[in-house]
C-alpha cells in the first residue's frame, strides 16, 4: 500500500521510496520523509489531490502523484 | 569576529537575527523568505557580526539559495556558528545540527519557540542537551526578546567551546569509503575538517565539488559511486545518503527520547488546525475565500465603504494641497519668485511628488493587512488551495512564494526564485512575474478610479490585480507550451502552524514598505518630475513655452500614434508611459504635471480603462529589468522581458478597447 491509501489518523511507516527522482527524493528527506520514517495521515485536501502527512512532528503537504509512489506499512 | 546564522526556514532566524542585532530584517511565516544573507553587529558584543543565512534542511544545497551557506561553510572564515533550532520540530531540525557538530567549529545551538514548545506541553532539558553534544546552549524565545537571554547568549557567544567533532557509528561500509576518500583529499588545502568533507561528498554534498577545486575528483567520485554500490547490494538501506540519513536519525532519535520532557498533557494544536483547514482549503470554498479576504483588504485600503486607507488619504491630501503647498506657494510669491521656478518648483517637484504621496496612506493599510495575513501562516494554505491551479499553468509550487513577494516589489520577487531548485522553471517564474501587480503601480489604479469609476474603486482594482494574475499564469502555460517544454512542477509543502502575528513585526514591515515608498518618492520621482516638467517646460523657442511646443511634446507625439488604437495617443500619455519606466510610480507624477492637475480632461472613461490596463502589463521598471540581468545573467531573457511585456500589454489594451468600447 502507499500513503495514499491510509485513511485519516492512520499511523504507517514508510518502506519505500520507488520511481521519484534523485532531486525530489532529496527533498523529501530533506523533511524527513524516507524509510522507516513513521508517517500519519493528517488530512486529505482537494477532493483528495493533496495529503497532509505528519513525518517526525512536521506537517507536509503532497500531491496525489508522488505520495503514490511512497509504499508505507502498517 | 563573525558568527554564522544557520538553521532551518521558517524557525525564526531572522527573528533572532533581529533581537540580537536590533535590526529589521524581513520576518514571515513561511519558507524562503531569506534569500540573501545578511550582516549586521551583535548587541553587548563589542566586534562581532552575525551573518543571518537563508534557511536550509542540509549542508549540502538544493538549490541555489542553499548554496549559500555551503558556500559560506567551506569558504568564509567565521568565529563560530550559532544554529537556530525549532524546538516544537526537534527531529527535523537536529539534522542539520548533527552536520554542524560533525563540522566540529566553535558552535552555540539556540533552541527557540521555547513558548510554542510549552503551549505543547513540553520542555528541553537544556543541561542534558550540552552534556550529550558538548556544546553550548540555550533555550528561548526570540520573539519575546528577553534582555537576560540577549546578554547570555551574547557572553557565551565570547567563550564558544572548541567542539570536538561529533562522531556518529555510521555503517562499517560508509567508515570504510569514508577513510578512502579522506586519502584522497590529502592533496588539497581546505579550511574544515578533511573527515567532514569525506562525510558529505559521501552524502551527495555537489556543492562541494563545485566550491572545491579538488585534486582528485575523479578518483573521488568513484570511490562514491561503489560504496553507493554496496551499501544497496548489502541492503544497508537504499541509497548511500538514505544510510547516513538513518544512523542521523536513530541518534536524533534517542536523544530527543532523553532531553524533550513532557510536563503537561495538551491537546496537540494539529487538531485545532486540521478544523481551520479543512475550511480554508476547501475544494469548493478554498478559491473563494481567498478571493473574499482580498476583496475585504483591498476595500479597506482604497473603497469608500469602511476605507481607512481612503478616509486618511482624504486628509493627507487636504493637508499637502490647502497647506503644505498653497503656504509653499505663498512664501515663493512673497519672495518675488514666480513665472518659470514657481512653475518648477509647485507644478513640477510638488505637484509631481505629491501625486504620489497621497497614496502613503493607504499603502501602508494595505502593507499592515497583508503583514498580518503572512505572520499567521495563511500564505502557506493559499499555495495549498492554488496547486491545483498553478500546476496547471506549468509553474512550480515553489513559484507562490515569489508571486505573494511580486505584489510588494518585483525586485524581491524575483530574487525570491532563487529557492527554485531547477532552472528552466526558475527562469519561468522570473520572466512572468512581472505581471503580477506591484505595489508602485497601485496610485496608477487609485488617481484612475477615483477620478473615473469611483464607486467600483475596490472591484476594478481587484480586478486589475486578477488581470495580472491571469496574464501571468497564461504566459507561464503558453512558455511551457513553447520554449521551457516539459519541466515537471513539482509540490511539496511544509505547512507552518498557525501563529498569532506580532504587531511589533507587522508594524514595523509596513512601515519598513511606507519607508521605501518615501524614498522613492524623494529620489526617483523628484528627478524624474523634475525632468519631466523642464523638458515639458522647454522647446525650440526657450522657456515659458507652450507646452504644445516643448521637446517633450515633440518626441513623445513621435511615437503617440502607436497608441491611437487603445484610445490615448496624445503626448502626454505617452510621456507619462515612457517615464514610469524609471519607477512606475512616476506615471502619476508624470500625468499630475502634464496635464496640470487636471487628469481627467486628457481621457474618456473607455480610454482611462485601458490606459490602466496597458500600464499595469506593459515594461517593466528598470530596477526590475537590472534583476533579471543579473538574476539569469543572460542578455536573450532580459531583452525579452522588455518586449514580450509590451506585446502583451498592448494586445491585452486593444482587446478591452474593443470589448469595452461597446458599453461604455
Ligand atoms: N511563538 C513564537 N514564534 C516565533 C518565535 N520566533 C519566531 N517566531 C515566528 O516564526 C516565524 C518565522 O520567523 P522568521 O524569523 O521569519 O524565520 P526564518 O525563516 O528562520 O528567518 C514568524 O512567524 C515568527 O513570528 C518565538 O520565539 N516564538
Ligand atoms: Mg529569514
Amino acid at each position: 500500500m502507499n500513503i495514499t491509501d491510509l485513511n485519516k489518523k492512520e499511523v504507517a511507516k514508510i518502506i519505500s521510496l520507488s520511481d521519484i527522482d534523485k532531486l525530489f527524493t532529496k527533498r523529501l528527506m530533506d523533511l524527513g520523509i524516507y524509510e522507516s520514517a513513521t508517517v500519519v495521515m493528517l488530512n486529505k485536501l482537494s477532493s483528495n489531490r493533496l495529503y497532509i502527512i505528519e513525518v517526525d512532528d512536521v506537517e507536509i503537504c503532497l500531491r496525489k502523484e508522488d505520495a503514490e509512489k511512497i509504499e508505507v506499512k502498517k | 569576529m563573525i558568527y554564522l546564522l544557520a538553521g532551518n526556514p521558517n524557525v525564526g532566524k531572522s527573528t533572532f537575527f533581529n533581537f540580537m542585532t536590533q535590526s529589521h530584517v524581513h520576518v514571515g511565516n513561511y519558507s524562503g523568505v531569506t534569500v540573501e544573507k545578511r550582516v549586521h553587529h551583535v548587541k553587548h558584543y563589542e566586534g562581532a557580526n552575525l551573518v543571518d543565512l537563508p534557511g536550509t534542511y542540509n549542508v549540502s544545497p538544493s538549490s541555489q539559495d542553499e548554496g549559500i551557506v555551503t558556500y559560506s561553510l567551506l569558504n568564509e572564515s567565521y568565529n563560530g556558528v550559532v544554529n537556530i533550532i525549532d524546538s516544537t520540530h526537534l527531529r527535523r531540525n537536529l539534522h542539520l545540527t548533527v552536520q554542524l557538530l560533525e563540522l566540529g567549529v566553535p558552535s552555540m545551538l539556540v533552541f527557540n519557540l521555547k513558548d510554542a514548545l510549552k503551549n505543547n506541553g513540553y520542555v528541553i532539558d537544556i543541561d542534558k542537551v550540552k552534556d550529550r553534544l558538548k556544546v553550548n546552549a540555550i533555550s528561548i524565545s526570540a520573539r519575546d526578546r528577553q534582555n537576560e537571554d540577549q546578554k547570555q547568549i551574547a557572553s557565551e557567544m565570547q567563550n564558544l567551546r572548541i567542539t570536538k567533532a561529533l562522531e556518529l557509528d555510521y555503517d562499517p561500509i560508509i567508515k570504510w569509503g569514508l577513510q578512502r576518500i579522506h586519502d584522497l583529499l590529502r592533496y588539497d588545502v581546505i579550511q574544515v575538517k578533511k573527515k567532514w568533507l569525506a562525510l558529505q561528498i559521501l552524502e551527495g554534498n555537489e556543492g562541494t565539488f563545485k566550491f572545491l577545486d579538488l585534486v582528485k575528483e575523479e578518483k573521488i567520485r568513484e570511490v562514491v559511486k561503489e560504496v553507493e554500490d554496496r551499501i544497496i547490494e548489502a541492503k544497508v538501506a537504499f541509497s548511500l545518503k538514505g544510510a547516513i540519513f538513518n544512523t542521523r536519525r536513530e541518534f536524533i532519535n534517542n536523544l530527543v527520547e532523553e532531553c524533550l520532557i513532557k510536563v503537561e498533557e495538551k491537546e496537540h494544536s494539529k487538531y485545532f488546525n486540521q478544523k481551520i483547514d479543512r475550511i480554508i482549503t476547501h475544494p469548493k470554498f478554498g478559491i473563494p475565500i481567498f478571493f473574499i479576504i482580498m476583496l475585504a483588504i483591498y476595500q479597506v485600503s482604497f473603497g469608500t465603504f469602511l476605507g481607512v486607507g481612503n478616509f486618511l488619504t482624504t486628509y493627507f491630501e487636504i493637508g499637502w494641497n490647502d497647506y503644505l503647498v498653497y503656504y509653499l506657494g505663498q512664501a515663493l510669491e512673497f519672495l518675488g519668485l514666480t513665472g518659470f521656478m514657481y512653475g518648477l518648483l509647485i507644478d513640477g517637484i510638488m505637484g509631481g511628488i505629491g501625486g504620489i504621496l497621497v497614496f502613503l496612506p493607504q499603502i501602508i493599510v494595505l502593507f499592515f493587512m497583508l503583514a498580518v495575513l503572512e505572520g499567521t501562516g495563511y500564505m502557506a494554505r493559499v499555495a495549498i488551495v492554488m496547486d491545483r491551479f498553478l500546476s496547471k499553468f506549468g509553474f512550480n509550487g515553489k513559484s507562490i512564494v515569489p508571486i505573494i513577494t511580486g505584489f510588494g516589489c518585483t525586485v524581491p520577487a524575483i530574487m525570491a526564485t532563487r529557492t527554485i531548485a531547477d532552472k528552466k522553471e526558475r527562469i519561468l517564474t522570473i520572466l512572468t512575474i512581472p505581471f503580477i501587480s506591484c505595489s508602485a503601480r497601485l496610485p496608477i489604479y487609485g488617481i484612475f478610479t477615483s477620478l473615473f469609476f469611483d464607486e467600483y474603486r475596490a472591484i476594478i482594482i481587484l480586478g486589475l490585480y486578477l488581470l495580472g494574475i491571469m496574464v501571468t499564469l497564461l504566459s507561464a502555460k503558453f512558455l511551457n507550451l513553447t520554449y521551457f517544454r516539459g519541466s515537471g512542477s513539482k509540490f511539496l509543502l511544509e505547512v507552518p502552524p498557525y501563529r498569532i502575528p506580532q504587531l511589533r513585526t507587522i508594524t514595523y514591515q509596513a512601515l519598513e514598505k511606507a519607508k521605501r515608498f518615501v524614498k522613492k518618492a524623494g529620489t526617483f520621482i523628484l528627478v524624474g518630475s523634475m525632468i519631466l516638467w523642464l523638458l515639458s517646460n522647454i522647446g525650440m523657442d526657450g522657456i515659458n513655452i507652450n507646452p504644445e511646443e516643448s521637446f517633450l511634446s515633440n518626441i513623445a507625439g513621435f511615437i503617440a500614434p502607436i497608441f491611437n488604437p487603445l484610445g490615448f495617443g496624445d503626448w502626454q500619455a505617452t510621456s507619462s508611459l515612457i517615464s514610469g519606466v524609471l519607477a512606475k510610480e512616476v506615471v502619476v507624477s508624470s500625468l499630475n504635471i502634464l496635464y496640470v492637475g487636471d487628469i481627467a480632461a486628457g481621457f474618456t472613461t473607455l480610454s482611462a480603462l485601458t490606459y490602466i490596463v496597458f500600464a499595469s502589463l506593459y515594461v517593466p521598471c528598470i530596477a526590475t529589468i537590472a534583476t533579471i540581468k543579473s538574476e539569469t545573467g543572460s542578455l536573450k531573457w532580459t531583452v525579452f522581458s522588455v518586449i514580450y511585456p509590451f506585446v502583451i500589454a498592448y494586445l491585452v489594451a486593444l482587446s478591452v478597447n474593443l470589448i469595452f468600447g461597446i458599453f461604455l
